[in-house]
């Protein structure tokens, strides 16, 4: 079974700043790490290989030249392989175009049974990737999994939590699950693995390595644009006394939060 | 001509309609003015009746489309169902609610149609007919304002309860629209269970209690677990409440515990230190109960009252039940 993880390298810290002359985003000195929801990714595809060893778990990222930072991370977990995405042509994408171009690297990489997600990367937040990838695929999709195993040689059982019920999904292989950080505890390279994982492949496909149609890719592929950046204000709150005996007061919040549809 | 139409794609929560879809229609409404017919979708089984849970928010159109097999579809049979209803009405722009579902649905529908799609919005306004949609990023640390200005319809998931829903007035026009169902064979749903509450740890909850010295007594933590239970939610404690064996440091709120941002917090009995509120300011709504007028928690608090908190919460249960 061959299983693929796509992960993020994302800033060490989500203390960003803007720059207060360009208003840009100042990432200047923030070191990349993995993305941490997509190590839950890793760590299930790698109980999925310690329950099946003929399994093979390739990391796949798209991004600069220093991504392969993470995808060695990864690696050095146990995972067998990683493939950075990296061209000029790549900049500048959104999830849509990402999306098109991690889909075709994985026709390309070829065989593959079951496709990996973090939930969501850290720094933009969107969790959009997974099912993008999954339709391009034209294949089933599961997000948001509590719990992923092998049910039977061609399929896979998940649980999914949605906010007020409980899922059970059967899926045949190939399909797409992004998991939740809840499912698992990533475990530390262990130094053996380290220094194995400098032996392992990691390879770098340019744009001409895949098969790709130009116009759907980086800024171009875009849909959307980021037309301004900026730091939030504090939410000011006007405070709205609730006054009178406790019954009372306590009456005037449920009305309150009724209004609100909190409750 | 006809108005360009701003869907609000409605979505079931159980036997009812997510409140999120309800506040999206009161925010497109807004948005709408002369210039968008807003169009609320529902796909429903045939004896389901959620457009009754819509009416009142008063969107012009309530377009239905009924089929048995909806309210267990998948997220591909649903994109599948909406894309070909935006191949037949051709909307300007499409409002998710960035819940689980709205976050699948959505961007599954975005690659069906190779347009933008803007993720968890904090808030949405249109130039001309643009749809700029502001969405938080690093963990909420910036703002970014996103458009897509040369492909529609123009996508949006917004995060719920970022807008009050307010009833309307105006007659809903409720019409139905036929989609052919795309069965995905490959994908079964084969147990679905309501669970009241899906979170594990106070740092996932939508919903806090949170308890300080001021609500530290045995029967006063038992009120509040109640409490918490009815709300969805989780106990969360300041750092004071962690030396208790019902409590360890996994529970505490602050800056040497989880930073959380639910939809409801509400504090008993804690008076705000600097590291407490870093904690847990940017909750949506926050709520105050403490004896001391001068907490400093009632700087950050939308609803605040003055008086015992072990007193409140007993009376905020009992009115529970």
């Amino acid at each position: 079974m061959k299983i693929v993880v796509c992960i993020k390298q994302v800033p060490e810290t989500n203390d960003v700043t803007i720059d207060p002359v360009t208003h840009n985003l100042d990432r200047r000195g923030l070191a990349g790490v993995m993305n941490p929801f997509d190590k839950n990714a890793v760590e299930q595809a790698l109980q999925l290989k310690d329950a099946d060893s003929d399994a093979e778990v390739v990391l796949l990222s798209m991004g600069p030249d220093d991504y392969a930072e993470s995808l060695r991370e990864g690696m050095a977990m146990g995972a067998d392989a990683g493939v950075l995405l990296s061209d000029r042509a790549f900049a500048g994408a959104d999830t849509l175009a990402t999306g098109y171009v991690i889909a075709q690297a994985i026709k390309q990489i070829g065989d593959v049974d079951l496709v990996l997600f973090g939930r969501q990367a850290v720094d933009a937040d969107t969790g959009q990737v997974g099912p993008i990838v999954a339709e391009f695929l034209h294949q089933p999709q599961i997000t948001y999994a509590a719990s992923l195993r092998l049910s039977g040689t061609n399929e896979v059982t998940a649980e999914r939590l949605l906010e007020d019920t409980k899922q059970t999904l059967v899926a045949t292989l190939p399909a797409v699950v992004s998991v939740r950080s809840e499912l698992n505890t990533p475990r530390y390279p262990a130094p053996r693995n380290i220094q194995l994982s400098f032996a392992k492949p990691l390879t770098v496909w340019h744009h001409d390595d895949l098969d790709l149609d130009d116009s759907r890719l980086g800024q171009a592929g875009s849909p959307t644009i980021v037309t301004k950046v900026y730091a939030p204000e504090p939410v000011k709150r006007e405070l709205t006394p609730l006054t009178g005996t406790p019954t009372e007061a306590a009456s005037q919040l449920i009305t309150a939060l009724k209004t609100r549809q909190l409750i | 001509m006809s108005k360009p139409e701003l869907w609000v794609i409605a979505e079931r929560r159980l036997d009812h309609v997510e409140p999120t879809t309800q506040q999206l229609i009161t925010k497109a409404k807004s948005l709408a003015g002369d210039q968008f017919k807003v169009v609320t979708i529902l796909l429903e089984a045939t004896t389901d009746h959620l457009e009754n849970e819509l009416t009142a928010y008063g969107p012009d159109e309530i377009r239905i489309v009924r089929d048995d097999r909806f309210p267990t579809a998948t997220d591909a049979e649903h994109a599948d169902a909406l894309k070909q209803l935006v191949d037949a009405y051709q909307p300007n722009s499409i409002l998710f609610g960035a819940t689980i579902t709205g976050r699948s649905i959505a961007p599954r529908l975005q690659a069906k149609l190779q347009t933008g799609l803007t993720a968890d919005c904090l808030d949405l306004r249109f130039d001309d007919d643009t749809l700029v949609a502001t969405k938080p990023s690093y963990g909420d640390n910036i703002m970014c304002e996103i458009i897509c200005p040369d492909h529609r319809p123009q996508m949006a998931s917004v995060r719920p309860n970022t807008f009050v829903a307010t009833p309307a007035t105006g007659d809903a026009t409720i019409t139905t629209a036929t989609v052919t169902f795309h069965p995905v064979d490959r994908l079964k749903v084969t147990t679905a269970r309501p669970v009241v509450n899906t979170a594990t740890t106070v740092g996932d909850a939508n919903r806090v209690v949170a308890l300080g010295r001021g609500a530290a007594s045995a029967t006063t933590i038992d009120t509040a677990t109640k409490l918490a239970e009815k709300l969805g939610g989780r106990i969360g404690v300041s750092r004071p409440l962690t030396d208790q064996d019902r409590f360890t440091h996994d529970d505490q709120i602050g800056q040497s515990g989880n930073t959380i941002h639910p939809e409801l917090i509400i504090n008993f009995g804690i008076s705000g230190a600097v590291q407490y509120l870093v904690g847990m300011q940017d909750s949506q709504t926050i709520v105050a109960i403490n004896s001391d007028s001068h907490a400093p928690i009632f700087d950050v608090a939308d609803y605040g009252y003055v008086g015992d908190a072990q007193a409140f919460i007993a009376a905020l249960l009992a009115q529970f039940n």
